[in-house]
């Protein structure tokens, strides 16, 4: 049974890896042939420009090698826009996190044609974005929207009266909700799909009550899952670049937006490759939060 | 045995759907105002189609999405199905490879390109299609391997050579039809990805469609809207028959086996 | 392991789902220390009636007692009842033993007591050595027996067990059943057994319920059931049964393959001339080479006895067993006489 888990598990296991390294010699073989067409097509299109990128962040504009573009990133700007990144990304992965789990609760339950419309619809919002969005909530949450209006007139709540604007951190918020929520509740689904009406009953029939069953239970089922689901959600409003780009006039100090303007032109001179700097930062954060995702997908695959 | 549908769950979903479907009336509603409060009108869409560059923009999009469709054909469909048949341990390299885009930022793309790209591709709208499947893979990937795994593909054509098929009949009599619907499913997937995709065009100073309409966007506010609600409406559409494809495969399967 | 068994009694229990009768004033008896069977068809209510039991479905009518104790006003968390499920049960972020010590840790007691209580538990389903595991890294048969001694940490009063074994290969389940019945009988518990594999059910119950349609049919020692079925779906359900095209000659007798029999007792009522379906199981039959007359058409070993299949003009082959040594002297292709042995046969209508 072992045996059969180890052979299944995607992660090679310790005594794979210590048989093909005790070959000495590196033997060639043909059916890699086959793959050459992908190695090639992602060696140039992917890894050759990643590689430009951090091949000109460490020059500075005399060609010496220097870290100092990445030490820019912690002061100024640089620094705003990151925190700016990282403070929209968490915000919006928690309110989404949640309310994404809430309504997953709830959706898991539905059969039928209430379930296919809700499962569709959460693919086809998710994948949601950039201008026509951002002009969707203008429409409904702006000065003159629909919504703002029926708040006004039917629940006499100014949604302008206090910090709101759509154009401000919390709009965007409000907006990244829109595609993030739907992204939630299709990565969570699978979790929620896969608890069983068995362990309520078995916990029941050992005497144990609804409370107790959510803490030694549900809780520490669930949590792994939707921690990591919420990694994805960080990773996704971290580098969204279309909605925020036609939401806040740049406004707000946001990675994107910020190499955006970089790559427009809008550059100081003598630091032409702050950009490639900077773009290498969101590629670093990404692959922390992807290692991090795939090292608790890994803890709920042992289960 | 389901677990109970109560009353909180319905407060759930009736926010829910509150949250998603209130912007988009509210949208339509705001598209076909008119000006100075003139009560509705569909002044607003037909603004759209007369606007410059519509055509032109929404052609290069197509056109665009074409190429990234023939080339993903070319490289991705017969690359996953080498890996489901010959080159099996390589199942997890290639895996790892083709989800690796999902870690780039788009946005850390768009630069890579700008400096690694030679000049001579640069000048071309057609640099997009190669960056489009790389943005494309990871879900492209997950398609062909699912529907891949689900037909058992290496049993599939041992059978079919034990029975006496040669290679060129397993292949046109086994494994496309095999495939076809998860091919069909990824290229629906490139597609709509190809034709809504603004980050690349925008930082690579390409003229397609979503970056035309947002510059047209800046001059008439209802007009805008209305491009929203046809761009959105128009995608909704698409990704919702994408959704539904393997169902109406099905009702028409039973229809032939009825008939 | 000291568990003194419990009286358990069902008395005129209903359960509707709609306008479909899961139960129909359904009454058993469960004596302490027995082990009953309930076995029948899916959807014929078994389950319903173990779920009711366990107090997990409450919407019924009639009286659940234990120990002459009325169940109505018992949550299911109080009835303390052990429960087998048919898989999937264990909480997959436990290991084995907290599993089995999870009945005990929601009771509060404390973690050296239970610890060294689903040891003993453990040990007795003969997995001790897997005590640190988690439910995926078990076979199924490990993941059942895992089940049992969960249930069986909180000292149940009543043991229920909801198909436990259809999950697993046929080897596996064989074995396993002839544990369950041995520690069962070891501590003394009563159990409710259900399951829709009727040679489960001969194997190891005391006594073995048929139900159909949400009716108790028959229940009784499972050697009677099988050679006096007191209904015609028993008597088709438990054992391989023959149903072979007849017709009455009065109240009482009948004429099956031109051979009068009587009319068993059980047989529901008719008058001279009916058209009725006679029940004959395969070893009533006696079978002679003959110059002419029925046709062998199958023969399979099955070890000590040999099974034919034979034509006789009705539209199914009816199937004799006779022993392998009578078999030698019969093919495939031989003609044969066919005479059916038996006091009294159980008839159905058409």
């Amino acid at each position: 049974m072992v045996i059969a888990d180890e052979l299944t598990s995607p992660i090679p296991t310790r005594g794979g890896r210590g048989t093909s390294r005790s070959t000495p010699k590196f033997k060639f073989d043909k059916s890699l042939l086959g793959l050459l067409p992908l190695f090639l097509f992602l060696g140039y299109f992917l890894l050759y420009p990643i590689a430009s990128i951090i091949s000109a962040s460490i020059h500075d504009n005399k060609h010496h090698l220097t870290l100092s573009l990445y030490g820019n990133l912690f002061s100024g700007n640089y620094r705003d826009a990151f925190t700016g990144s990282f403070k929209l990304a968490f915000y919006s992965m928690i309110v989404s996190g949640i309310a994404g789990a809430l309504i997953c609760w709830s959706v898991v339950k539905t059969t039928g044609v209430v379930r296919t419309i809700t499962s569709s619809a959460a693919g086809v919002l998710a994948n949601t974005g950039g201008v026509p969005l951002a002009f969707m909530f203008i429409a409904a949450f702006g000065q003159e929207g629909l919504i703002t209006k029926l708040l006004l007139h039917v629940f006499h709540w100014d949604l302008y009266g206090g910090s709101f604007d759509l154009y401000n951190f919390w709009g965007i918020l409000l907006v990244y909700c829109f595609f993030q929520i739907p992204l939630m509740v299709i990565i969570f689904t699978p979790a929620l799909e896969n608890l069983r009406v068995e362990w309520i009953e078995a916990n029941e029939s050992l005497g144990g009550t609804k409370f107790q069953y959510f803490r030694h239970v549900l809780i520490p089922v669930l949590l792994p899952s939707f921690l990591s689901a919420c990694l994805l959600l960080f990773a996704s409003a971290f580098s969204a670049f279309a909605t925020a780009a036609a939401m806040s006039n740049g406004s707000i100090p946001l990675v994107p937006l910020f190499i955006g303007n970089l790559v427009n032109g809008n550059v100081i001179a003598g630091q032409e490759n702050q950009g490639d700097a900077m773009a290498m930062g969101m590629v670093i954060v990404s692959l922390f939060v992807i290692a991090a995702y795939l090292l608790l997908l890994r803890v709920t695959r042992k289960r | 045995m389901k677990r109970k549908f109560t009353a909180f769950d319905k407060v759930i979903i009736a926010f829910a759907a509150f949250f998603f479907i209130a912007p988009l009336i509210a949208a339509a509603e705001y598209s076909l105002r008119g000006y100075g409060d003139k009560g509705h009108t569909f002044a607003n869409y037909s603004w759209i189609v007369h606007q410059l560059g519509f055509s032109p923009a929404l052609l290069t999009s197509l056109r665009i999405a074409a190429i990234t469709i023939l080339i993903v054909l070319v490289l991705m469909v017969p690359t996953v199905v080498y890996v489901h048949l010959g080159g099996r341990r390589y199942r997890r390299l290639v895996e790892i490879l083709c989800l690796l885009p999902i870690v780039i930022p788009v946005v850390s793309l768009a630069i890579g390109a700008q400096v690694a790209m030679p000049k001579s591709l640069q000048s071309t709208s057609y640099e997009l299609c190669f960056f489009y499947v790389v943005v494309a893979m990871p879900y492209v990937y997950r398609t062909l391997d699912i529907g891949l795994q689900s037909v058992a593909l290496s049993t599939l054509v041992e059978a079919s050579q034990s029975l006496g098929a040669d290679w060129f009949k397993t292949l046109t009599m086994v494994i496309i039809p095999a495939i076809r619907s998860s091919t069909t499913g990824a290229l629906f997937i490139t597609f709509a990805l190809s034709l809504g995709e603004y980050t690349l065009a925008v930082l690579l100073h390409f003229h397609t469609f979503p970056t035309w309409a947002t510059n047209v966007s800046q001059q008439n506010i209802y007009g805008s809207i209305a491009i929203s609600v046809t761009t959105l409406g128009g995608a909704w559409i698409f990704l919702i028959v994408i959704a539904f494809i393997p169902r109406i495969k099905s009702l028409f399967a039973q229809r032939k086996r009825v008939a | 392991m000291d568990l003194h068994g419990s009286t358990v009694e069902f008395r005129n229990v209903k359960r509707t789902f709609g306008t479909v009768k899961a139960l129909d004033d359904f009454s058993l008896t469960i004596k302490p220390g027995e082990l009953v069977t309930l076995l029948g068809p899916s959807g014929c209510g078994k389950t319903t009636a173990l779920r009711i039991l366990a107090g997990i479905d409450k919407e019924h009518e009639g009286i659940v007692e234990i120990d002459g104790k009325d169940m109505s006003q018992v949550p299911a968390n109080k009835r303390n009842i052990g429960m087998v499920f048919q898989a999937y049960s264990l909480f997959p972020n436990m290991t084995a033993i907290e599993n089995v010590a999870y009945g005990l840790r929601v009771r509060g007691v404390d973690s050296r007591k239970r610890e060294s209580r689903a040891r003993e538990l453990l040990d007795l389903v003969g997995l001790s050595t897997q005590a640190d595991r988690r439910p995926t890294q078990l076979s199924g048969g490990q993941q059942q027996r895992v089940a049992l001694a969960r249930a069986l940490a909180i000292e149940p009063s009543v043991l229920l067990l909801d198909e436990p074994l259809s999950a697993l290969d046929a080897q596996v389940r064989a074995q396993l059943r002839e544990e369950i019945r041995r520690i069962q009988s070891t501590i003394g518990i009563s159990t409710l057994f259900v399951t829709h594999d009727q040679e489960e059910a001969m194997a190891i119950s005391d006594r073995v319920g048929v139900m159909n349609k949400g009716v108790l049919e028959q229940i009784d020692e499972p050697g009677k059931l099988y050679n006096k079925p007191r209904t015609p779906f028993v008597a088709g359900f438990v054992g391989l049964t023959n149903y072979i095209p007849a017709v009455t000659e009065s109240k009482s007798s009948v004429l099956v393959l031109s051979q009068s029999l009587e009319i068993s007792d059980h047989s529901p009522a008719v008058k001279k001339g009916d058209e009725v379906r006679a029940l004959i199981r395969p070893e009533e039959f006696e079978v002679q080479k003959a110059d002419e007359g029925a046709t062998v058409i199958t023969k399979s070993f099955l070890g000590p006895v040999t099974r034919l299949g034979i034509d006789v003009g009705t539209p199914d082959l009816i199937y004799a067993e006779i022993t392998s040594k009578e078999a030698k002297k019969i093919d495939t292709g031989d003609f044969v006489r066919l005479s059916i042995n038996s006091d009294a046969v159980m008839i159905e209508h058409v």
